[in-house]
């Protein structure tokens, strides 16, 4: 029976699974008989990826199947510190699973886009979550905030992804943002405006911000980098969403 | 005898069988479609199983219920005074037997009609469902037919019904029993089935939608089935109830009328048939509208299904004219019916007006909902209270054209407004079908989901779907305008049995009776709405709590491993609906009793004239705040305002609870009240007039 690696974002950890990356997601969204829920996403990492930080063969021979029969759902190998620790280039797929424990596969991409628009609306997620708002492009903004070597603020790796900010990115004290789902919206308003106008190019919205997200709210997919390496993992239009992943287009509210 | 033109009754006997030959004939046209893959027709069959099951437990009841209403109204027809405040006895046996008849038939002729459009709603769901695969006008074909079958099996029971009675019997107060045995079948099963889909509806979506995140239709939450099993006991049988209780009540008060006329005897007659003749009318012009409602491959249903009902306005309006030239009826006939038809069709899209997304109420709505649900409920509320405005105005207009025209025309005003609402119903035939097309094409969606079909089905639903919403706003509108002007000419007939009686009726503000009755008149449309939607929340209370335990007591439900339990979320739906009509039923047939009886009939005529102008301010704020905060939900799940899941959308979602049951339980159930209490008051009215303690 194959074994899985999966790095789940939320909470950071790396755990090892006889479950399939979609059971997976629907065992860690809503079929816990611990009651945990709530949205998932992980990346399933390459099964060969070893580390000395991580305690891997054990957690492997620990996984195994119930004496029922039924598969072993989760083995914790490591909650802390994981994603630093990690090759990013054993990071296969990114699965995004929906409250109800609907799951989507997002493969990575070379191509990988700077943004478009003056400013830019991040929501980190691993290893801290704040929502952020900056004048650079998620480029710029990884160099800034992991391989920056002056800066103060500085992160050994990071995933993150860019949120929609509507008529906000170019016109932050005009733009409408009615129809934009994010709450304390004038906070909003009022730090992209210094941004903007000001010298920091960079500015926290909100410091303890839940890293769950609106999917539909995602502008273009996920970034993971850390000091030598970047993955980019896009997101799908709406669309071709809905037309190849309806279920998952109406779990997510998209 | 009677006079020739008793001949037209025969003709409306004809149209009545022919109306039911088509809608059988469409029934067994729908039941020939593919009913699909094998897992559709799994998930068709559970929800047919419980919509059955609930209504073989409702007929039940009502069948009991009906029997015993049936010997008391043979009891007190057979043995009644001679004079005013007892005395002596006499029997009247063929009288009570023929009251107790009429009544029964009429809440059997009402329950057939429902069952037979609910019997075709949840076959026709799985079909459209599957023609939805193939195409949109497949699809729209499929729905209208099954919605069809009721509008038309309704008018050809009603108007077969009131004919053979009043044949039998040559009295129009005979098939005021028949009226009143529809009506409170009607109000019992408009009420249960209403109390039924919300409760599903509300505990499915609290405990699914909010607590744990699946979307809409999903198979795996437990309260799925009941709500779409409420779909059809609610929106179809209950709403097909409800319109066959206002269509033959204003008929009968029109009949009524028509019978003191003060002309010569054969004029009488005359006057009392012309309703029948109208309603006759009406299905040959609805006939001529289902037939026309089409639509082509790429274009909207919406306006497939207004321009039906327009073209049998139309048609209506000229057959009509043709019947009044050539039969020396009076002209006032003619245009008080087209007033009321017009009037129907304004307020209908007045209504739509408010309950709309493309105008400024639900946008609004759905723009203050960003601050919070509290400024949602008052906003929507607000809206709710205006949206009376142009419905009360276009009562009063119409009331005050049509008398005032008959009058002018050489006939009687009050005549004239019975007509007007007669003229605003013939056309059910036509306004049930779209009406009943809405919940069938619903429900085809929610198969769609559940039997998870392609996406294009769903994408082919959802636009059929939004053509329905508009269609059941007209409607609703439609129904609480032409119950006002049927009660008031019911009130009307009420005076006009009283004084038959040899009682002179004065409604006056200065009599502390008729005061007194104005109060309790007043008070029983809220606290029946008050009841109603009690029940809703108790029953919903319940039921949460059984979704919320299987959800915890069996993970393997949300993960997909492990079907619901979805017979007890349909039983605890059922039985909750049934034990919570005993009190609303009380009210409706037994306190304008308790009130005639002690209080007299002035404050009697009272009592009315307090529940129908509270009655219709309820019915139309209620249904029209509800369908409000229902669409300003829906505008935000396009993505307005932040979209599902913000704090908008969770604002909008408390005011499409609260309005859940304001629309569809309490709201839709005001106009069957008051039509029940004016009825009973009718039918009672010769007993009450002799028999009374003030």
């Amino acid at each position: 029976m194959a074994i899985h690696l999966y790095l789940s974002l939320l909470p950071e950890a790396l755990i090892a699974s006889m479950l399939s990356p979609e059971d997976f997601g629907t065992y860690y969204a809503v079929g816990s008989a611990k009651k945990s829920r709530g949205q998932a996403m992980f990346f399933e990492v390459d099964p060969n990826f070893r580390h000395p930080y991580f305690r891997m063969e054990e957690a492997i021979q620990r996984c195994v199947p119930h004496e029922d029969g039924s598969l072993k759902a989760s083995v914790y190998v490591s909650v802390y510190r994981v994603l630093e620790h990690m090759d990013l280039d054993a990071l296969m797929h990114l699965y995004l699973t929906t409250m109800d424990g609907r799951t989507l596969e997002l493969s990575p991409s070379n191509q990988i886009p700077n943004g478009t628009g003056n400013l830019h609306l991040y929501q980190e997620i691993v290893p801290v979550s704040p929502l952020v708002v900056s004048r650079l492009g998620p480029m710029e903004f990884i160099d800034q905030i992991v391989r920056n070597p002056v800066s103060l603020v500085k992160l050994p790796a990071i995933v993150f992804t860019e949120l929609l900010l509507g008529e906000l990115a170019e016109d932050p004290e005009m733009g409408l943002m009615e129809n934009l789902p994010y709450s304390n919206r004038d906070h909003l308003r009022q730090c992209l405006t210094d941004v903007k106008t000001k010298y920091a190019s960079t500015k926290m919205v909100d410091r303890t911000h839940s890293p769950d997200v609106h999917y539909r709210t995602i502008k273009n997919g996920f970034y993971v980098g850390n000091q030598e390496q970047l993955r980019y993992f896009p997101m799908p239009s709406p669309e071709e969403i809905r037309t190849n992943n309806y279920r998952w287009f109406r779990s997510a509210n998209m | 005898m009677m006079d020739n033109f008793t001949t037209w009754i025969y003709i409306a006997i004809a149209a009545g069988l022919l109306s039911m030959a088509v809608a059988l004939y469409l029934y067994f046209w729908v039941m020939k479609q593919d009913p699909g893959t094998e897992r559709a027709i799994e998930v068709a069959s559970w929800i047919k199983e419980g919509a059955n099951a609930y209504l073989v437990k409702l007929y039940r009841s009502l069948g009991i219920l009906s029997v015993i209403i049936g010997i008391i109204i043979a009891l007190v027809f057979s043995i009644q005074p001679e004079t005013a405040g007892g005395g002596a006895v006499t029997l009247h046996v063929r009288e009570g037997v023929i009251m107790a008849v009429a009544f029964v038939t009429g809440a059997v002729s009402s329950a057939i009609a429902g069952y037979l459009g609910m019997r075709v709603a949840v076959e026709a769901n799985v079909r459209t469902a599957t023609a939805a695969n193939f195409s949109l006008s497949k699809a729209f074909k499929l729905s209208f037919n099954a919605g069809a079958v009721l509008g038309l099996a309704m008018v050809g029971m009603a108007v077969i019904g009131m004919s053979m009675i009043y044949l039998w019997t040559s009295s129009a107060e005979a098939v005021l029993g028949f009226s009143f045995g529809a009506s409170t079948l009607a109000l019992l099963a408009k009420a249960g089935g209403g109390i039924y889909t919300k409760t599903a509806d509300i505990a499915a979506d609290l405990v699914g939608k909010v607590e744990v995140g699946i979307p809409e239709d999903d198979p795996r939450n437990p309260a799925v089935v009941a709500d779409n099993v409420g779909d059809n006991v609610g929106d179809v049988a209950g709403m097909g109830a409800d319109i066959f209780d206002s269509y033959v009540a204003s008929a009968v008060a029109v009949m009524l009328l028509g019978g003191s006329m003060g002309l010569t005897q054969a004029e009488n007659i005359k006057y009392t048939i012309i309703p029948l003749i109208l309603c006759m009318l009406g299905i040959f012009a609805s006939l001529i509208g289902i037939a026309l409602v089409r639509v082509k491959e790429g274009k909207k249903p919406g306006p497939a299904l207004n321009r039906g009902t327009v073209i049998t306005c139309i048609v209506y309006a000229v057959i009509l004219f043709a019947f009044v030239s050539l039969t020396g009826v009076y002209m006032g006939v003619f245009w008080a019916a087209l007033t009321g038809l017009i009037t129907g069709v304004i307020i209908g899209f007045t209504s739509d007006y408010f309950t709309n997304d493309n105008y400024r109420p639900v946008q609004e709505t759905s723009r203050v909902s960003t601050s919070g649900s509290a400024i949602t409920i008052i906003t929507g509320f607000s809206y709710g209270l205006i949206s009376i405005v142009p419905s009360i105005v276009g009562i009063a207009a119409a009331t005050l054209i049509s008398y005032n025209v008959a009058e002018a025309l050489g006939m009687s005003g009050i005549y004239g407004i019975g007509i007007s609402a007669v003229g605003m119903l013939s056309i059910s035939g036509m306004i049930v079908s779209a009406d009943a097309y809405g919940p069938i094409v619903d429900n085809a969606r929610g198969i769609a989901e559940m039997a998870e079909m392609d996406h294009e089905v769903i994408v082919r639903a959802d636009e059929l779907d939004s053509a329905g919403n508009t269609a059941k706003a007209i409607t609703k509108g439609f129904s609480i305008s032409a119950a006002a002007l049927t009660v008031l000419a019911l009130f009307a007939a009420y005076s006009e049995v009283v004084s038959a009686a040899g009682i002179e009726i004065t409604i006056s503000l200065r009599e502390p009776l008729v005061v007194a009755g104005v109060f309790l008149g007043a008070l029983t449309p809220p606290l029946f709405s008050a009841l109603t939607m009690l029940s809703v929340t108790h029953n919903a209370f319940d039921m949460i709590e059984e979704v919320r335990r299987q959800f915890r007591e069996e993970p393997g439900i949300l993960a997909g491993t492990h079907k619901p339990n979805y017979e007890r979320c349909v039983s605890l739906a059922a039985e909750g609906a049934l034990s919570s009509l005993i009190l609303p039923a009380f009210l409706a047939v037994g306190l304008p009793l308790l009130v005639g009886f002690i209080l007299g009939p002035n404050a009697l005529g009272g009592f009315l004239g307090g529940a129908i102008f509270t009655g219709v301010i309820f019915a139309l704020l209620m249904s029209n705040a509800g369908g409000l905060w229902d669409n300003a939900k829906k505008y935000i799940e396009t993505g307005k305002f932040g979209g599902p899941g913000s704090e908008a959308h969770k604002a909008a979602v408390v005011g499409d609870t609260v309005g859940d049951p304001f629309k569809d339980t309490a709201g839709p159930s005001l106009n069957t009240l008051i039509t029940v209490m004016s009825l009973v008051s009718s039918l009672f009215a010769p007993i009450i007039a002799l028999v009374h303690l003030f």
